[in-house]
């Protein structure tokens, strides 16, 4: 005869087993880090012995040029494949939850061509009239871009009931601006645009501690807020209508959700360029790691498991194929696609 | 006067467009209203517009003397919980998770459950019978479970209000029953008025305090069942033939198969309904006599029957009875009898039992 | 919401347009105003030059020069065991011995060559199947000369662990910002070359004397720029054929990419005594060399060319008329092709910045040779 203390037993044991769960998964993250960080510091194309690395990081001193490898090289491309990798990821948790989509990813709502034309036309513009356009520019072109679709989608969503509606609004966006893009493209010389193909590839190299800074910081203030909108977002599992039956402002939280993940995205698109696979691949991997969506968990767990994945595949672009550099988008998708799949047949063989 | 919920000229619709309006309405607290009406008719649309899941088009709804368009998502949601139609497809969530999902409005900033608030959780789910599916995952239960963990989940936002879409439609008998069950007992002893839409016609008949029936673009009715279920105003509501609903049993029947009768059934205290309910099905017209008014046979032959040769309660079978009796049965091809008590009131049967031709015939055991 | 929304991407708008304007800013104007004041150096003579337009140096005593380039960056080569003037804020110090150079302008690598400073530079931006020049070539063989990325992802560890003294860049640096940033970040000086940017192809050349000052060769720039020099004076005074040459080449999208009339391309074609087919044509001002256009347009204006040159630098080079004609058949219609007068250059051709004189010479020859010489040295007639 089930009694009252029995339940409680067997519910208190299952909250253990599960606490226990999303601890191992944690130490896992985090023991990944650890390593991948150090096989990142200790791989590029000069060789630096581990004890020589030790002394450079912890004493700052060793010789001039190999203190500047790690301190200007390596160092800020490691801390912004981290904080890159998981903004994205984090952005792709929103956005899926938000949809209810699992192949909803941090692109989907038109970020990445949005910002491709805007990079696109600083380059024409810039380099056909003035000669020349600093990084920042482009970087400040990018995010403008960005934020831009943002915008309109914001704008979409205002006047649009239903979530998948807007999906599709979103996607509409990105081809107009892909649309856009081309048609510049077409008009512009060669020279001029030879490079944004390249842009649009992803790519970590050459970051300073400026970008680390100013990345860094958006993308911290952006995690803070998440974090903080954990329960609405856990209200928002079981769709819009029953999320409004407990109180949450679907207007507000539908522009915040949108805003944030489109600032952590651009962030992304800014810096590095289009990431794929990283913002939908991770996600999936960390839930089905936890067996649990609840935000207060997913949402760390999220970001260490993108920043994880994101300095794995910037490690493998950097010395699969050494000199050559491989595209980040494509390693992530090497690594990625076939990961989503797997987890996909797994889930609908058990369903 | 408390009223939970009133509504004045309130017009509810889809994009601007009215759907249903001037409705009026006024519930009492711990009062049990259940919506009924044909497919289509708008009855969703009305609890959404209650819930605020739909923008109201004019009119005002007061929730306990609050206008509900001032009134904030939040507040709304301490006062009323609901359970909708649409399906939820959450990933990953345990039927705990879902129930305690409940609990969102009086948790703290980071939504996690105090030790009150999980007791809470596990008596909601005790009331409901569904704490041993706690750790199962959502998506692997069957769909009447899910609706009970929903109504689990709705219990436990300790609602003032329970606003139900369907809440019946995947479950069983016997949890179809429990659940009513259990809204008649929350809105008696804990004072939670309920209001709620139905497809079976006869269990909100059984359950309601009111009934609001919804057909066109007015409330074709509001009031108590008794006065709600009479026959002609449930065939005008959803456009059924004659005899098909029985409001008194709230009973459905298939409709009666036409033509002369070819079959004749002499019956009594319930005996006959299973030989008219076969030769309906069969598709042979029947007759059915001599039945008096009070008997079970009577009602069901009403229904079925082309002709019924009746007799009024507690008199001796007349002799206009016996005679078209035996017109009927004389133009059949077959004589149905059943085994039943014949008594004082009733011997002139025996009259009809002679007349019988031979070879025509049946007795059923 | 919405304005919020609209005030943020005006912000960001406006920060965007406050960062572009950041150029480098050079401490006075040079290039016009004469030599400029530098605080502990003394001002000795100004280079003269016959053709280059693109750049200035300033002599100082001491050995001190000051490199001024036509996109306002003002270098200053400080001399061998020379110490950095008080005056030298705001100019790129150049300090000499310049040897460790990671050079990602492939067009000065011949000057280097020809110069014989090839040992000087170190780090290279192009792989080794890439160099026509062959002794870049075989110094990437030998491994004196190693591939360092290209310009767009250059491999920072090794110009780091190198000692690169010196990164010397095309304009295609411009359309990655990072990539100079990052090189400058890391105290490592970015000269671009604007050689492409002269207007007369001698002044391309010239640059001969610029790298000759960075690699303490001068004299030998100078008499290598005279040779080249003298082929052209010889052919001043030469009347004009007043035959059309088209030079063009065939993009993957099936239009045409042809040289703007500024070009100095074009002047090379005039140097060597013919016309240039097209006149006006192409914004003079603006960066780009080239104009696209379809095909019906260059049929249009250059179905009555006496030669068609065709650009093989980007493309691959044409053996025959009918791979001409796989391209596009219009061609046939072409007087140049009725007549057998197609030629081709090789993938030389951006390489051999320090024969242009020659290459006038080989033009010359195919407007005035009797036809029986197919294979000249930067260009071959097709069969």
């Amino acid at each position: 005869m089930p009694t009252k203390e029995s339940d409680e037993a067997r519910l208190r044991q299952a909250g253990r087993r599960r606490r226990a769960r999303y601890a191992l998964v944690f130490l896992i993250l985090l023991l990944a880090f650890c390593a991948i960080t150090v096989l990142n510091i200790n791989s590029g194309s000069v060789r630096i012995s581990l004890p020589e690395i030790a002394r450079i990081l912890f004493r700052r001193t060793g010789d001039a040029a190999q203190v500047s490898i790690i301190w200007k090289i390596r160092l800020p491309r490691i801390f912004m494949a981290a904080i890159l990798g998981g903004a994205l990821a984090l952005s792709g948790f929103l956005l899926q939850t938000f949809f209810g989509n699992p192949i909803a990813g941090p692109f989907v709502l038109g970020i990445s061509s949005g910002a491709k034309m805007a990079v696109a036309l600083t380059m024409i513009w810039f380099l056909e009239r003035a000669g020349n356009a600093s990084s920042a520019a482009l970087i400040a072109a990018a995010f403008v871009g960005a934020l831009l679709s943002t915008g309109f989608v914001l704008l979409l969503s205002r006047r649009v009931a239903s979530m998948s509606v807007l999906l599709v609004g979103g996607i509409m966006i990105g081809y107009i601006c892909s649309a856009l893009t081309d048609f510049l493209v077409t008009f512009a010389d060669d020279a001029n645009i030879v490079n944004l193909h390249g842009w649009s590839l992803g790519s970590f190299s050459g970051m300073t501690w400026d970008n680390v800074a100013a990345a860094g910081t958006i993308v911290a203030v952006a995690l803070a807020l998440v974090f903080a909108l954990s329960k609405p977002i856990g209200a928002y599992q079981l769709g819009e209508a029953y999320a409004q039956s407990m109180g949450v402002s679907v207007r507000r939280f539908r522009v915040l959700l949108i805003l944030l993940s489109s600032v952590l995205s651009a962030c992304v698109t800014a810096f590095a360029g289009p990431i794929s696979f990283v913002g939908i691949a991770v996600p999936h991997l960390v839930k089905r790691g936890l067996h649990t969506a609840r935000p207060l968990v997913v949402i760390p767990a999220t970001f260490l498991g993108g920043a994880v994945f994101c300095m794995f595949c910037d490690l493998i672009a950097r010395t699969a194929f050494a000199p050559t550099e491989l595209n980040i988008s494509t390693v992530s998708s090497v690594f990625g696609a076939p990961v989503v799949i797997f987890m996909m047949l797994r889930r609908s063989g058990r369903d | 006067m408390d009223l939970a919920l009133e509504t004045k000229d309130l017009a509810v619709g889809y994009g601007g467009r009215p759907l249903i309006r001037e409705i009026c309405m006024q519930i009492r607290r711990g009062e049990i209203v259940t919506l009924i009406g044909p497919n289509g008719a708008g009855k969703s649309t009305i609890l959404k517009s209650l819930t605020k899941h739909l923008q109201t088009i004019s009119g005002r709804v007061l929730v306990e003397g609050t206008d509900l368009r001032t009134m904030s998502c939040r507040r709304l949601a301490e006062k009323t919980a609901v359970m909708l139609t649409e399906r939820v497809s959450p990933e990953l969530m345990s039927c705990w998770d879902v129930v305690a999902s409940g609990r969102y409005p009086f948790t703290g900033r980071m939504g996690r459950l105090t030790h009150a608030d999980e007791q809470i959780v596990m008596d909601a789910m005790r009331t409901v019978n569904v704490l041993e599916l706690a750790e199962r995952s959502f998506a692997a239960i069957s769909d009447g479970q899910r609706q009970r963990i929903l109504l689990a989940r709705a219990i436990c936002q300790k609602p003032e209000i329970l606003v139900l879409d369907e809440p019946t439609s995947y479950l069983d008998v016997r949890h179809k029953l429990e659940l009513l069950g259990l809204l008649r007992t929350m809105a008696r002893q804990k004072g939670v008025t309920v209001i709620l839409s139905l497809h079976e016609i006869d269990l909100a008949q059984k359950v309601s305090d009111k009934i609001l029936c919804v057909k066109g673009d007015r409330i074709a009715g509001f009031g108590e069942p008794a006065e709600i279920f009479q026959d002609a105003r449930i065939r005008a509501l959803y456009g059924l033939d004659a005899g098909a609903y029985d409001t008194a049993f709230g009973s459905v029947e298939l409709p009666k198969i036409a033509g002369a009768p070819q079959a004749f059934v002499i019956s009594g205290c319930g005996s006959g309904i299973p030989v008219f309910r076969q030769l309906q099905k069969d598709g042979i017209p029947f007759a059915a006599g001599i039945l008096y008014e009070n008997d079970i046979d009577c009602r069901v032959a009403r229904s079925l029957a082309a002709e019924t040769v009746t007799e009024k309660p507690f008199c001796p079978i007349s002799d206009a009875a016996l005679e078209r009796a035996g017109q009927l049965m004389a133009g059949c091809e077959r004589v149905i009898v059943t085994d039943f008590p014949i008594g004082p009131c009733n011997e002139r049967i025996r009259e009809l039992l002679n007349k019988i031709p031979a070879g025509k015939l049946h007795r059923t055991v | 919401m919405k304005k919020r929304i609209l005030a943020f991407a005006v912000l960001a708008c406006w920060c965007a347009a406050l960062l572009c304007g950041c150029a480098p800013s050079a401490k006075k104007a040079a290039s016009d105003t004469g030599a400029p004041e530098i605080a502990g150096l003394t001002y000795e003579s100004t280079m003269q030059l016959q053709y280059a337009n693109c750049f200035q140096i300033y002599r100082y005593e001491g050995g001190y020069d000051l490199i001024a380039v036509s996109d306002g960056r003002n270098y200053l080569v400080i001399p061998e065991g020379g110490k950095t003037p008080r005056g030298a804020d705001g100019y790129i110090i150049l300090q000499k011995p310049l040897d460790s150079i990671y050079l990602a302008a492939t067009s000065a690598m011949s000057l280097f060559c020809a110069l014989d400073r090839l040992s000087r530079v170190k780090l290279s931006g192009a792989k080794q199947e890439d160099w026509y020049i062959p002794a870049a070539a075989d110094a990437m063989a030998a491994g004196t000369l190693v591939y360092a990325g290209k310009y767009s992802e250059p491999d920072y560890e090794l110009l780091m662990s190198s000692g690169c003294d010196l990164a010397i860049e095309s304009t295609m640096i411009l359309h990655t910002p990072e990539v100079q940033e990052k090189i400058e970040e890391l105290g490592i000086p970015v000269f671009i070359d604007r050689s492409s940017y002269e207007s007369h192809p001698l002044g391309r050349t010239e640059w001969f004397r610029l790298y000759g000052v960075l690699t303490d060769a001068e004299d030998e720039a100078d008499a290598l720029f005279g040779k080249q020099a003298e082929i052209v004076q010889s052919l001043s005074d030469f009347q004009n054929t007043e035959k059309t040459v088209a030079f063009f080449y065939v993009t993957n999208s099936g239009t045409v990419s042809v040289r703007k009339s500024s070009d100095y391309l074009a002047a090379m074609i005039e140097l060597a005594g013919g016309r240039y087919i097209f006149k006006d044509l192409g914004d003079p001002t603006t960066a780009t060399s080239g104009v696209t256009m379809t095909m019906e347009e260059f049929y249009a204006a250059a179905r009555d060319a006496d030669y068609l040159i065709y650009n093989a630098a980007i493309d691959n080079p044409l053996g025959t008329v009918d791979e001409l004609l796989q391209k596009s058949s219009l061609f046939a219609d072409f007087k140049a092709v009725k007549e057998g007068n197609v030629w081709c250059t090789g993938k030389y051709l951006y390489q051999a910045t320090d024969v242009l004189g020659s290459m006038i010479q080989d033009i010359h020859t195919m407007l005035t040779g009797d036809g029986s010489q197919t294979e000249l040295t930067f260009i071959h007639k097709l069969s």
